[in-house]
């Protein structure tokens, strides 16, 4: 084994002169590595932005939802809501500075001749205009902010893009369940397509518009005293909570949920977790047939090199000598589509973020970590090697006088 | 003096299995070739000659027989000391040539003395010397491709002596090429033979080229039939 750079030279001629075929083996490989790294290096560039977001509301904002903590999905579509007993505990616990609540709903509005379906939010305007301004980062792209008591609303930046074939203006009217509200402002964008999608209302408008009890909520948000711990709050806040129900209701269970920005950084990141791993299965798919590829070009190679191979063995090449040069030409095959893969995966990224750079629905970088191109090189000379196993053992047992013989 | 058994076979058969068919290759063939001779194998075809080259050349193993190489039975051997034996101790020279196609002249004649583990300059300086003293001294360069039969023939001798084996076998080295080619690889076969001693076996069907050797060994459906040793004056005659 001592004559590796040796084999390595060989390896590497017999791949230039099958060069056709060596590309197109390559290629089997880029297209998984490929998509690992452009799909991981978007996904984890998502994570970041979303990550970053959260921080920017401040670390220290607590959500109050009803339904059990357990289903978050049950959370945010369930029909239960905050009774006004509930919202007044959480304002009375100590160390809440402020609490905003939000009521939301997916509702079919009308502008012109066009109908969508879009997630009406309402809100106390008067109280919470400040918060959102000062900790949510909310301000106008265009007109005025919704005035309480009359008939109008806020939209957010989706709008004015591409919600509608006719474009909206501060001014117009949209129809709500046969009623007519006012566009008052349009709201910068919020960082995502969905919150920019939605209308914002007063919660009296709202509830009038819905259904939905007064005083009531679908959600609290809490922003904490300066220097409190979040968690001791949120603590503080569900033993009120759980006291008022008692009182009132005699319920025992707790059937609400009382969540940090820290938990909810750690429940986003376990989803994007989980479309990572799906991103990696698929990719490893594609990469698995990208082996086989290898395997399949591995052994075409070793039949029409039957003859070389008995000629090496003829003169003097052991078992080994053989199996190290095939396992290195599927290493070089799996290493160079790693390569390929990870510049093509590169550049794609590069494309989408600097297009959602130009149209900031959503505003990310991607990241693209030494670990990952690590991993994604390691794997493809991985796969290289593994799917080069089969064949190059294959042509290492080879018997010289039959592998001469062979073609004569 | 006695010479070296360089070569022995003992009782030695090969029995190809063709479907039901048993083919016999080789019957019962005892054999033995002294170190530094120059011994020729003649048979038509089909007559076990290439068999008992592949054999004597550790190409092949015997159905049945040992078969001895410098007093080693080779039947006792691993395929990688088989390889390790190949390569340092037998050069062959085949009729198709066998070079390797994507390598030149010189990296040809380089390749045994890799699986040696020589180094680079080691093996290009011998190379060098070797497509030298066959007159390839200007071809080094070229492609089997590039090169005629003749030419190609001479690239695989040196190949063949790369290592500086104890035995050097060519199976038909003259079969693919025309007689003045073939007269012209036969001196440098005999060239090497007279000043470096080495001990070469070569198979042929053909008589003149029988002329060049010392010992013809005849076989016929597999058995040995003549072994005599040449007259003296035949020698180098041609």
């Amino acid at each position: 084994m001592g004559q590796i750079d040796e084999y390595f030279k060989i390896a590497l001629r017999n791949l230039r002169t099958r060069s056709l075929r060596s590309w197109l083996t390559i290629l089997g490989i880029v297209i998984g590595i490929f998509l690992i790294i452009s799909l991981l290096s978007l996904s984890e560039g998502v994570k970041e932005a979303i990550n970053q977001q959260m921080e920017s509301m401040g670390g220290d904002i607590i959500m109050i939802m009803p339904g059990s903590e357990e289903s978050m999905v049950g959370m945010m579509v369930g029909g239960e809501v905050l009774e006004k007993q509930d919202i007044t505990a959480i304002e009375r616990t100590k160390g809440v500075e402020s609490v905003l609540t939000m009521s939301y709903r997916g509702i079919i509005v009308r502008y012109k001749e066009e109908a969508k379906m879009v997630l009406l939010a309402g809100l106390p305007w008067d109280k919470s205009l400040e918060i959102l301004e000062r900790y949510q980062g909310w301000n106008l792209f265009e007109g005025e902010w919704p005035v309480s008591g009359k008939r109008e609303i806020a939209v957010g930046k989706q709008w004015v893009i591409d919600m509608f074939e006719e474009k909206v203006k501060v001014g117009q009217e949209i129809t709500i369940k046969g009623r007519k509200f006012k566009i008052a402002c349009i709201l910068n964008s919020l960082g995502s397509k969905s919150d920019d999608s939605q209308i914002y209302l007063d919660i009296g408008l709202y509830q009038d518009l819905v259904g939905e009890k007064k005083g009531s909520a679908k959600m609290a948000m809490v922003k904490i005293e300066k220097g409190l711990c979040p968690d001791e709050v949120a603590e503080d806040i569900k033993e009120n909570l759980r006291k008022t129900r008692k009182r009132i209701a005699g319920e025992d269970t707790d059937d609400f949920a009382v969540i940090t920005s820290e938990k909810m950084i750690g429940v986003t990141n376990s989803i994007l977790g989980i479309i990572q791993s799906a991103i990696i299965l698929f990719a490893s798919i594609a990469i698995l047939v990208g082996g086989i590829g290898i395997t399949n070009t591995m052994f075409t190679s070793i039949r029409e090199r039957t003859r070389e191979i008995g000629i090496m063995k003829a003169i003097g090449a052991k078992n080994s000598a053989v199996l190290s040069i095939f396992l290195i030409e599927a290493g070089i095959i799996g290493f160079i589509g790693g390569l390929g893969g990870i510049i093509l995966g590169i550049f794609c990224a590069k494309i989408v973020e600097l297009y959602t750079q130009a149209n900031p629905v959503f505003y990310f970088s991607i990241s693209i970590s030494p670990s990952l191109i690590f991993f994604g090189l390691f794997f493809s000379v991985l796969t290289g090697c593994i799917s080069g196993l089969f064949p190059a053992r294959k042509a290492a047992r080879l018997k010289p006088v039959e592998a001469l013989r062979r073609y004569e | 003096m006695i010479k070296e058994k360089i070569v022995k076979l003992e009782d030695t058969w090969k029995v190809y299995q063709l479907g039901k068919v048993e083919l016999v290759a080789l019957k019962q063939v005892n054999l033995n070739i002294d170190s530094g001779d120059f011994v020729t194998i003649m048979g038509s075809s089909g007559s076990g000659k290439s068999t008992l080259l592949n054999i004597i050349g550790c190409l092949d193993s015997p159905t049945k027989g040992k078969v001895f190489l410098k007093g080693k039975d080779t039947s006792l051997l691993s395929e990688d000391q088989l390889s390790q034996l190949r390569g340092k101790t037998i050069g062959f020279v085949f009729q198709e040539f066998n070079l390797l196609p994507n390598l030149d002249a010189l990296e040809n004649v380089m390749m045994p003395m890799i699986f040696q583990g020589m180094s680079f300059e080691q093996r290009k300086k011998r190379a060098h010397d070797l497509l030298v003293s066959v007159g390839l001294g200007e071809r080094i360069y070229h492609q089997p491709a590039e090169l005629s039969g003749g030419e190609r023939q001479r690239i695989a001798i040196a190949r063949a002596f790369a290592n500086s084996p104890e035995l050097v076998i060519a199976d038909e080295p003259t079969g693919n090429l025309d007689s003045k080619t073939g007269k012209k690889i036969m001196e440098i076969l005999t060239d090497f033979h007279k000043k470096e001693g080495k001990t070469i076996i070569v198979v042929t069907h053909d008589p003149n080229i029988a002329n060049y050797s010392e010992k013809v060994i005849n076989i016929k459906d597999g058995e040995i039939v003549i072994n005599h040793k040449q007259k003296g004056e035949f020698l180098w005659g041609k």
